[in-house]
């Protein structure tokens, strides 16, 4: 079984679905038995999707997708300049 | 066939396949030159570069991440350079205190005060928190909570081992979540009318 500070190393690991098959089971098994460790999944799985959900994306503008298409070769023809 | 012609059919299969990540890398070139007239030039330049490889794009191995690859390269070369960054080694130090950070975490009683400071953070703390990460973190959190790309994936691309891409995540994250305690408990002595020398100072190092 893991202690809690085995368990602060592999937390994100955890969450990023990362974390090697063998230390699944004995990452849960001290969880489950630990209020520590299961306060701060909580706490981290709170954080990941803060970050994850509010973190605004911003889109293309599409002045920026007209530049990239007409500079492509076989757009070559698009409006220019002669 | 004459040099000059236009191969229309590689033209248009890397239109149809380039095109659709051009929102994932217009928002993390935004997210590191945190101007749009630069991150317009980045994607642009990474788009001509991408088109001018595209032969030797692997078939069969992630389009994505060869385009993040790309834009990474280009922007360490144009931008990194000319904004005096901090460099890699200037984190390495950081790097090294993981382990440290990691038995300090484990001791540290996890407060429930902080998890509902959690619940004032707003969207644009997450933002302004993130603008103040050191790029090299910030990227790394980028391509995984924002891009959601593996770590295998996020090695490839920034061209380093897994395991750096794992410490700088861990380390990227806790600098992100500090940032956005402090200005959660802005809003929240804000709210309740404490004083303002109350609030904590930003933690940025």
């Amino acid at each position: 079984m893991m202690d809690c500070k085995e368990v602060g190393t592999v937390l994100f690991l955890f969450f990023d679905n990362e974390m090697e098959e063998e230390l699944l089971a004995p990452f849960r098994d001290h969880v489950a038995q630990c209020s520590h460790c299961t306060k701060r999944m909580a706490y981290t799985r709170k954080l990941l999707v803060i970050v994850r959900e509010k973190c605004v994306r911003c889109s293309a503008p599409d002045r920026l997708r007209h530049r990239i298409l007409t500079s492509l070769p076989h757009r070559g023809t698009v409006p220019g300049p002669y | 066939m004459p040099k000059t012609s236009v191969d229309h059919q590689k033209g248009w299969n890397f239109e149809a396949a380039a095109m659709p990540f051009v929102d994932a890398l217009y928002n993390t070139a935004y997210r590191m030159t945190r101007n749009s007239e630069d991150a317009e030039d980045l994607v642009q330049e990474t788009y001509l570069k991408a088109y001018r490889y595209y032969d030797k794009f692997e078939e069969g191995t992630n389009f994505k991440a060869w385009l993040f690859k790309i834009m990474k390269n280009t922007f360490i070369n144009n931008y990194r350079k000319k904004q005096q960054a901090p460099t890699l080694s200037d984190f390495a130090e950081i790097e090294e205190s993981f382990e440290n950070q990691v038995s300090e975490d484990a001791t540290r009683q996890t407060k429930n005060p902080e998890e509902e400071l959690l619940e004032n953070v707003l969207d644009e703390d997450v933002q302004r928190s993130l603008d103040k990460l050191p790029p090299d973190y910030r990227m790394v959190v980028i391509l995984a909570d924002l891009e959601g790309f593996s770590y295998k994936e996020i090695a490839d691309i920034l061209e380093v081992p897994v395991g750096t891409v794992m410490s700088r995540l861990y380390r990227g994250r806790r600098l992100l979540e500090h940032a956005m305690l402090d200005f959660a408990r802005e809003h929240g002595y804000l709210r309740e009318g404490e004083p303002a020398k109350m609030r904590s100072k930003s933690v940025s190092k």
